[in-house]
């Protein structure tokens, strides 16, 4: 084990650098002095997904909500990231068939189906990336897919976006363009992301709340909602959200080095 | 006592880095042909795929790009230090530094507070560029 972190951090562990979290907290370090966001933005995202995960049976953190007391109160694991800023460890596998819309239209299930796409990789090595508190590949990556859908975020019902870390689903969103710099903290007022929000934010619970799947956490739940295959969590009437018609899934890769958008629609 | 945290692994791209650190130098890859200084060393230059290079040393001053205070012990070594700074440090000539800074508190530092290199010697053949704070006339 020691020695594969070592391999993984190279010279970074001479100087006690290791891993994700510690990347991250660089990132939402800058992004604290940049733009003014910090705890009290992610604070929201963290209960927020939460309680997705407590409409959600599968959810390793179902059953376990979560107060502002338990936010502040949670250890830091490297400043300025607290445990509940971090995604959780989690075994298991998920998958997703991909067919043509031919096929797609014979089967017992409603396919959702993929109407954009979008990828854009800054790929620098991260300690010597100016953009840390954005614009990240998101930016790019989100107008490359809504452009070859042909759709403004104006016609997104709800959001599953790539949750490594808290600070990952904000500077996604910022960078998407549902907010400006630093206004996230306004914008997820009021619930936004919950149960009954207007944008609903990875209503499985996440990579937070609900399992670490890498990018098939999202994906998974975006294509599920699509189909309406959520139980209690099922966006519509039910949890009082906007009927799922366009959903936008988000997957991030090393330290916000590399970035994907994909767009579901209902068939 | 032998020294507890991981060192350096030195190879042919690094060497002159790690070398330049027992004299108290910190030493940088500078394309000749486009003038960037770059870190990590590497055979091209990234701006303009140059091969060319010749290395020159910083003034071991600069500023706090970001920084990250780690309250967990990834590797044993660590632990007695804890909280400690990990820092990037942005110097004046370009490059982007990952190092520790020391000798303050963690909630002294600020991004954009200018640093100046001081040096740890942690073995005879190994020293570790590290960082402290100036204060704003120091600079």
């Amino acid at each position: 084990m020691m020695q594969m972190l070592m391999d993984f951090s190279g010279d970074d562990a001479v100087f006690g650098h290791f891993g994700a979290t510690g990347g991250y907290a660089l990132a939402a370090r800058r992004a604290m002095h940049d733009f003014g966001t910090g705890p009290e933005t992610w604070k929201k995202i963290a209960i927020g997904q939460r309680k997705w995960a407590n409409l959600n049976p599968h959810a390793m953190m179902h059953a376990k909500p979560m107060t502002e007391a338990d936010y502040d109160n949670a250890k830091w694991v490297v400043e300025p990231l607290r445990l509940p800023d971090n995604c959780l460890i989690s075994d298991g596998g998920r998958a997703i068939i991909v067919t043509s819309l031919e096929r797609a239209r014979d089967l017992k299930q409603p396919p959702a189906v993929i109407m954009g796409m979008g990828q854009h990789n800054p790929s620098t090595v991260i300690a010597q990336s100016d953009w840390m508190a954005g614009p990240t590949g998101a930016k790019r990556a989100g107008e490359i897919a809504l452009s070859m859908a042909d759709i403004t975020l104006d016609d997104v019902d709800a959001c599953q976006i790539y949750d490594c870390f808290t600070y990952t689903v904000e500077i996604t969103l910022q960078d998407y363009g549902f907010f400006g710099p630093g206004e996230g903290r306004d914008w997820l007022e009021g619930g936004t992301i919950e149960p009954g929000g207007r944008m609903p934010v990875n209503t499985s619970g996440g990579q937070l709340s609900e399992a670490y799947f890498m990018g098939l956490t999202p994906l998974a739940e975006g294509a599920m909602q699509i189909m309406g295959r959520c139980g209690q969590r099922q966006l519509g009437p039910l949890t009082h959200t906007k009927e799922p018609k366009i959903i936008l899934c988000s997957d991030n890769g090393g330290i916000l080095q590399s970035h994907a958008c994909t767009l579901l629609r209902r068939l | 006592m032998s020294y507890a945290k991981p060192l350096p692994r030195l190879n042919s791209d690094n060497r002159p880095f790690w070398e330049g650190c027992t004299q108290h130098e910190l030493r940088f890859q500078q394309c000749a042909d486009c003038g960037h200084v770059r870190w990590p060393p590497s055979d091209l230059c990234p701006r303009c795929h140059c091969r060319e290079v010749r290395w020159v040393n910083s003034r071991g001053i600069g500023r706090v790009y970001t920084f990250a205070v780690y309250h967990t012990a990834y590797h044993p070594g660590f632990a007695a230090e804890l909280p400690y700074v990990v820092a990037v440090v942005a110097l004046d000539e370009g490059p982007h530094l990952l190092t520790n800074l020391v000798d303050c508190r963690p909630d002294e530092v600020r991004c954009d507070q200018p640093v100046a290199v001081v040096w740890e010697e942690v073995t005879e053949s190994v020293t570790l560029p590290k960082f402290r704070l100036l204060s704003p006339d120091q600079e």
